[in-house]
């Protein structure tokens, strides 16, 4: 038996039912709410809405009579023997009307709550969640009006390849963002149907340590509990996950806040050499320093000089051999002189001119400062598994506390690299999310054309036909490229600031609407989302993961090592065995640069006797060798000089 | 039932009816004239004004009764006029300051001469047929004025058998918007009140009048036994709700009826006080606030919505 009506459709010459819109009125009270879901009975159609607006007035012509009835007595309105009459009226939004067509104004029908049955239809997710092969992916229970229904995703166009993309907004500091997307990648991770492929996430640690324990897990309430029951999923981390973080300056205690002892397995140096940052020297150029002759001479040291013996008998009698900043320095320096011994005429070598070379020049040297600990000038790097990814893997490069320009190197190469084994389908997975918070940072609405920012709006333009799908996350939406917001197939809003919401981009929202978005509690947000003509309010539950405040008191970063004692400790996570005394003995007395270089040859070979291969590369100890006083000539006596 | 009046014209036409449509004037609301039919003071032996206290909340339930009524002309059959009309009355309840209805009734009517009514043919079938005297020859402006009578006292009569049904099963009291003297059961029931906003029939005259007229507010005029023109007699009082004083001397002033044998001053007084109390919630907009009690106005406004 059917639950009775909770109100009824009411249609005046100016309140009409239209094909889109419809009043209902209710009881004073009701589990009606503001983003409830209505179903509309009436004999042959029947209709889902959303109710977007709520009215509710009495039987008074003018506030006066309300004054005149209290003799001024605000609390004498209270002990009126007679309550008012009071009509609670809503506005709900066409969500889905079955038959489809012809579509035709809302009927003046019964209207009931839906049921979780009515939420699957009204949101047309039954078809994808009922074929054959379905797709969907759990976000959250639709939780109003006295029932908690699952809310799921089509995977086609969250992930591609029919719409792709995912944007949240939300002001800071509820973490309601940082939760929905590791929820989402929990939720994505398990339920991701096979016959779509597989799929993998890279995601960018910005600040702090918002994404640096995903795979520890963390406390969750008995209502969470219930939640991921309701939703089918497993309240577990993410448990194959893989950190990636440069050195500090010091180039060998990594600069994370991952560093306690606990978590080193999974927790690795990325570093890069020349080779790697190469490719994206433009993004460490400004728009001026964008032009034809920096790219062709660019492009002449990418193919012609790294990576290869260079031989120009002008420049020196020996062949050069770059492989890295070191000897990119002394490439540059054999030029320079080359030319200074020219004299006049000497301004251009190879029809290159020396104002390009020497802009080109400062511009990769400053790589190499404002991103040291990521870029190093000598010895291996170390990088993602290009061409190995794992499926249901998460890959966390934290850049949190590295320079901005060393961020930005980090998004464009990961990015590209992404998209360049995607394309080739050598990357080891189908899908990879990306995800990147602080959007209205990395592209802003206003402001240069930035790299990044051009990198950005094309993965998020065609990003989806290769199955690169940008998460994205920022604060204040109005204030990021629009297009690639525009792009995101889906959009979730948490809770939101007035200001934001006054801008134009949400005139389409009720009053109503954006009042509770703006007092949205925490684990609350509103969907947009291709399937859904109207935006739902959803709640998801706590990710069962340590948050980045939970885990720097679980798991405290360890304290900055010593150069000795982080080598060491590098060394054990290659085995076990070595032992921190002995790494000292080694190290002792020896220069830096040679011990970064051999450490980094020991973690890129990761041979049987770690040790052993350590203290090879580092080669020779040369004896310190103290300096005498030689015996010399007596001198001369003063005063007896014969040539004078 | 009659809420199609185009249709029932229509069938009116194919029957040999003239088709019609007005609103009889006398019929859009009740029939008053301005008279003076002198009362008999039981209380005292001159018109003054009484003070009545602090206003008091009714205690327990209290139920409140009104009717309404509608007429149109769809039609003349020759020169004789036919008429349909709507009555309908109900009695709200009102528990914890929430009023429910308890009781409701409805009549639809044709009304006409008998010729007329019968030259209409099945057209009227679904009404309820009131037939006009035939002893006078046909006059349209006359029989349309009997028409608004007979219609009055079709909702006379079904308020009273709503009041009589609300009553029979409940001991709450029942305030009913006019006057008790409508029916000799009313008069006797000691749980029944009749307030009454028209003043067209006045029960003094001289200076007992301009006291009875000139009420402050919070006062009441002694009780006095209206002259019997209706079916029982009763016990009236006036009260004045609101300040008149640069208004209106009606403003605010209504009679009040209860059965004789609540005719007492405490009574009076008492009720005078639960009375005053219902000032609030007022009922504008109607243009009538200052002497409508909202709970009558709530029963007319649900029997518009309905009815």
């Amino acid at each position: 038996m059917s639950a009775p009506p909770i109100g009824r459709v009411v249609a005046t010459e100016l309140k009409p039912s239209t094909p889109h819109q419809f009043y209902f009125w209710t009881a004073t009270e009701s589990a009606v709410g503001i983003g409830a879901i209505v179903r509309v009975d009436h004999p042959g159609r029947t209709v889902y809405g959303v109710v977007t607006d709520g009215m509710a007035y009495a039987d008074l012509a003018s506030p006066l009579h309300a004054v005149i009835g209290a003799e001024g007595d605000p609390a004498a309105a209270a002990h009126e023997p007679t309550s008012r009459t009071e009509v609670r009226l809503f506005l709900a939004a066409v969500l889905r009307q079955i038959p489809e067509e012809p579509l035709q104004p809302v009927p003046l029908g019964a209207v009931h709550l839906a049921s979780d049955a009515d939420v699957e239809l009204a949101l047309r997710m039954d078809a994808y969640t009922r074929s054959e092969r379905p797709t969907g992916i759990p976000v959250g229970v639709y939780a109003l009006g006295g029932h908690e229904s699952p809310v799921l995703l089509d995977a086609d166009f969250l992930l591609g390849p029919e719409a792709a993309h995912l944007n949240i907004t939300g002001v800071s500091g509820l973490a309601t963002k940082t939760s929905a997307v590791e929820f989402l990648l929990s939720s994505i991770f398990q339920t991701f149907p096979s016959h779509r492929g597989s799929i993998a996430a890279v995601c960018f640690n910005v600040k702090g340590p918002d994404l640096c324990f995903l795979d520890q897990p963390g406390e969750i309430s008995e209502r969470d509990h219930a939640l991921y029951d309701k939703l089918g999923l497993a309240a577990e981390p993410l448990t194959s996950a893989r950190y990636f973080a440069p050195f500090k300056a010091d180039g060998v205690n990594l600069n994370t806040l991952r560093t306690h002892e606990a978590l080193q397995h999974n927790t690795e140096p990325l570093v890069w050499g020349l080779r790697e940052v190469l490719d994206y020297a433009e993004v460490v150029m400004n728009r001026d320093d964008i032009d034809a002759k920096a790219d062709a001479f660019i492009d002449f040291l990418a193919e012609r000089v790294v990576g290869r013996e260079f031989t120009d008998e002008l420049l020196r009698g020996k062949p050069f051999r770059v492989e890295s900043f070191a000897d990119l320095e002394e490439f540059f320096r054999a030029i320079f002189d080359f030319m200074e011994a020219m004299g006049r005429g000497g301004e251009v070598w190879r029809t290159h001119h020396i104002a390009t070379i020497r802009k080109v020049r400062n511009r990769l040297g400053n790589i190499s400062t404002r991103a040291k600990g990521l870029v190093i000038d000598d010895g291996a790097p170390n990088d993602l598994p290009w061409g190995k990814f794992d499926d249901r893997t998460v890959y966390v490069v934290d850049v949190a506390g590295v320079d901005p320009l060393a961020q930005d190197l980090v998004f464009a190469r990961c990015v590209s690299k992404l998209r360049e084994h995607l394309e080739r389908r050598d990357l080891g997975v189908d899908h990879v999310v990306v995800f990147v918070d602080e959007l209205n940072k990395y592209a802003p609405a206003d402001g240069p054309d930035t790299y990044v920012r051009k990198m950005l709006l094309d993965l998020a333009e065609r990003g989806r036909y290769l199955g690169l799908v940008l998460f994205s996350a920022q604060q204040f939406r109005s204030q990021v490229q629009r297009r690639i917001v525009g792009n995101a197939g889906t959009s979730v809003f948490g809770r939101m600031d007035m200001d934001e919401l006054a801008t134009p981009a949400y005139a389409t929202l009720s009053p109503a609407i954006k009042i509770k978005l703006a007092t949205l509690p925490k684990g609350e947000l509103m969907l947009r989302h291709p399937h859904f003509t109207q935006p739902i309010f959803a709640r998801f539950p706590r990710p069962a993961m340590l948050s980045g405040r939970e885990g720097v008191e679980r798991f405290p970063p360890g304290a900055e090592l010593p150069f000795a004692d982080a080598v060491a400790r590098q060394l054990k996570q290659l085995d076990r065995r070595v032992a921190t005394d002995a790494v000292r003995a080694l190290v002792e007395g020896r220069q830096e640069l040679d011990v970064r270089r051999a450490l980094a040859l020991t973690r890129r070979t990761r041979p049987d006797d770690v040790l052993a291969f350590f203290t090879a590369k580092l080669g020779r100890r040369v004896g310190g060798e103290v300096v005498t006083a030689r015996s010399t000539i007596r001198p001369v006596p003063s005063g007896v000089d014969p040539y004078q | 039932m009659i809420s199609d009046l185009t249709s029932l014209r229509r069938a009116l036409a194919a029957a040999g009816i003239t088709p019609a449509s007005v609103v009889p004037a006398a019929s859009a609301d009740r029939r008053e004239e301005a008279e003076i039919h002198l009362a008999q003071l039981v209380e005292g032996d001159r018109v003054e004004a009484l003070p009545i206290g602090d206003p008091v909340g009714w205690p327990g339930p209290v139920a409140f009764l009104d009717g309404v009524q509608h007429s149109e002309v769809v039609g003349y059959a020759g020169s004789s006029p036919i008429v349909v009309a709507s009555a309908a009355a109900a009695v709200r309840e009102r528990t914890d300051r929430v009023l429910a209805t308890r009781v409701m009734r409805r009549r639809d009517l044709a009304i006409g001469r008998r010729a007329a009514l019968d030259a209409a043919g099945p057209a009227l079938d679904a009404l309820e047929r009131v037939e006009l005297s035939d002893a006078d020859p046909p006059h349209p402006i006359r029989e349309l004025a009997q028409a608004g009578a007979a219609l009055d006292d079709a909702r006379g009569a079904l308020e009273v058998a709503v009041g009589v049904a609300y009553r029979g099963g409940s001991s709450a009291w029942l305030v009913v918007d006019g006057s008790l003297a409508e029916s000799p059961v009313w008069a006797r029931d000691p749980r029944m009140v009749g307030v009454a906003k028209s003043h067209s029939s006045l029960p003094f005259d001289g200076a007992d009048l301009e006291s009875y007229l000139r009420l402050p507010v919070g006062y009441r005029s002694p009780i006095f036994a209206p002259a019997s023109r209706r079916l029982a007699p009763v016990r009236a009082w006036a009260v004045r709700l609101w300040p008149w004083e640069g208004k209106d001397l009606l403003h605010g002033l209504i009679r009040v009826e209860v059965a004789p044998a609540s005719g007492t001053p405490e009574t009076a007084d008492r009720i005078s006080r639960w009375l005053m109390a219902e000032r609030a919630p007022i009922s504008a907009p109607d243009p009538r606030w200052d002497r409508m009690l909202y709970g009558i106005r709530s029963v007319e406004e649900f029997l518009r919505a309905t009815a």
